[in-house]
């Protein structure tokens, strides 16, 4: 007989405790989850997730240490917080996924998704060098760097004649406040920061 | 204690009226004090009821008449009770009727049976209760489903029922499961389904809770024979599109946001305690739980104190027959309190 790896997933009962990972670090108590999906049925983007907030918290659950930190709604997740509004339990998702993402920055797992990864480098060297985002000149790279070229570009023309897009950002006066914010950010690893 | 011991009842809903009848009946003295002008409280309100689909006022009818037959009780209409304190082991209350009558009368116990009430549910901005006229809570549409009956109002054709709405929420400072809505939700959404068979209902659940003689079979039979349509989530809001109401919300089994358009929403809200209960409470000194209902001693389901007894809502949610046998067994408390050393 030939040993083949069972198709049928299996808890692994030795797995670390995310959920007592994420009560220590955050105080956040997964156990209080009812499961009542209130908080995917009103969520802003949860029609577009690979995991509904619920889900995601099913994975904490279940140890799914790996899904939760390579899922595509990790990145695309709004933070909008009608998840933690809604919920009967006041579990704050959105912080969560603040964890998760650094613990995905930590584990190199950031280019699991690299245009999103891409997207979210662009968008804070913009921010890191003017303090502000010029969505023209950050859409281009953002177009360049992923080989797009055109993408949303007849958009963006709309925009551009309304008098909606700058072709330059306006600066932010006093950039050397925002090094020293960047620096001091920076100076630590991102599994280190404290959840914002 | 004397022949004339008499119990004071604060309430007459069923809980109160079946002590004052089971009183009655034992030849106990008693006075049944209700602040509306019918008795029958939160029944009188009721369409249907489960698990036998029997109409609730033909047993308020019933009960009604048996207390009017007999001597030893006195129904106090329209009345509250403004005040009462215990002095050498005897209850002195004052009351004040509708039309600005007062008055005072003693009794050697009391039972309170205030029932309860339902929470606000416009606190929750995202159902729209209080904003949409189509969303209103159970009570309301006990109603709905009353004026239809009596060709006042046709039912809407599509109907959401939401379970869980306060209770289980912590966030909203209702923990508790409020007990009587998993069934009394079956029961309208099925009551629905027979006067419209053409309708569509939807329950959206957490979980049902069906723990009683013949209540699992009750619901199953809601969503086998009557075709109610359960679904298993717990809606996260209620919009507005094209005059009708679209109900959102991740249908947990299969793990997606979906949406539903209906025509009418109706929110089991949380069963929570009357002011009157917590007055009462506070005049009595009697001890509550964290959210204002009345605690029982220790070895005894309907005893809040020495001499001083509880029945129905007031002490927790409880559906009719449970209120009635809590009633029954405050009254029991009562005759054995007046029986003492009584003759064998």
């Amino acid at each position: 007989m030939m040993l083949t790896e069972s198709p049928i997933r299996r808890l692994d009962a030795k797995a670390p405790g995310l959920a007592e990972e994420l009560k220590r670090d955050l105080d956040i108590d997964i156990t209080r989850c009812l499961e009542c999906g209130k908080c995917s049925g009103g969520c802003s983007y949860a029609h577009g997730f690979d995991y509904t907030p619920r889900k995601m918290v099913q994975l904490i659950k279940l140890e799914e240490r790996g899904k939760l930190l390579r899922m595509r709604a990790l990145w695309t997740c709004l933070s909008c917080q009608l998840c933690l509004d809604r919920c009967p339990s006041s579990i704050d998702m959105p912080r969560i996924l603040d964890y998760l993402r650094g613990k995905a920055y930590a584990e190199r797992l950031n280019d699991v998704h690299p245009e999103i990864e891409k997207f979210y480098e662009i968008m804070l060297s913009d921010i890191r060098n003017n303090g502000r985002i010029s969505e023209t000149l950050m859409m281009a790279r953002f177009n360049f760097a992923t080989r797009r070229y055109f993408s949303n570009a007849d958009l963006g023309m709309k925009l551009f004649f309304k008098g909606k897009l700058k072709l330059f950002g306006p600066k932010t006066k006093n950039l050397n406040s925002l090094r020293a914010l960047f620096a001091k950010l920076l100076f630590r690893s991102p599994a280190e920061q404290e959840p914002s | 204690m004397s022949e004339k011991a008499t119990a004071l009842i604060i309430g007459g809903g069923i809980a109160g009226m079946e002590a004052a009848l089971k009183l009655g009946q034992g030849g106990y003295r008693a006075v049944l004090a209700e602040k509306d002008h019918s008795l029958g409280g939160t029944v009188s309100k009721l369409c249907s009821s489960f698990p036998r689909w029997e109409d609730p006022q033909d047993l308020l009818r019933l009960k009604e008449q048996q207390l009017q037959s007999l001597e030893t009780i006195s129904i106090l209409r329209d009345t509250e009770i403004t005040g009462i304190e215990k002095k050498k082991g005897t209850f002195h209350a004052t009351w004040k009727n509708s039309s600005g009558e007062e008055g005072a009368l003693n009794a050697q116990a009391v039972i309170v049976a205030t029932g309860f009430d339902l929470f606000d549910a416009s606190i929750y901005g995202e159902y729209g209760y209080g904003i949409y006229p189509g969303v209103v809570n159970s009570l309301e549409f006990e109603q709905v489903l009353k004026d239809h009956t009596d060709g006042k109002a046709a039912l809407p054709r599509n109907i959401a029922f939401f379970k869980c709405v306060g209770s289980r929420d912590r966030s909203k400072g209702h923990p508790y499961c409020s007990k009587i809505c998993c069934m009394y939700t079956a029961k309208q959404a099925g009551t629905a389904k027979n006067l419209s068979p053409e309708s569509k209902c939807y329950v959206f659940y957490m979980d049902y809770r069906a723990a009683g003689k013949e209540y699992e079979e009750f619901v199953r039979s809601v969503i086998e024979e009557k075709q109610v349509r359960y679904v298993r989530g717990r809606p996260s809001k209620v919009v507005m599109e094209k005059g009708q109401l679209l109900v959102r919300f991740e249908d947990t089994l299969i793990g997606a946001p979906m949406e539903v358009a209906v025509d009418m929403v109706v929110l089991a809200s949380a069963v929570i305690p009357k002011p009157a209960t917590r007055r009462l409470a506070e005049m009595l000194g009697l001890k509550t739980d964290e959210y204002g209902f009345i605690e029982a001693e220790y070895g005894s389901a309907v005893k809040a104190q020495e001499n001083i007894f509880f029945a129905g809502g007031c002490g927790f949610a409880v559906e009719t027959i449970g209120a009635s046998a809590q009633g029954a067994a405050a009254a029991a408390e009562v005759m054995a309190l007046f029986n003492k050393g009584g003759k064998p």
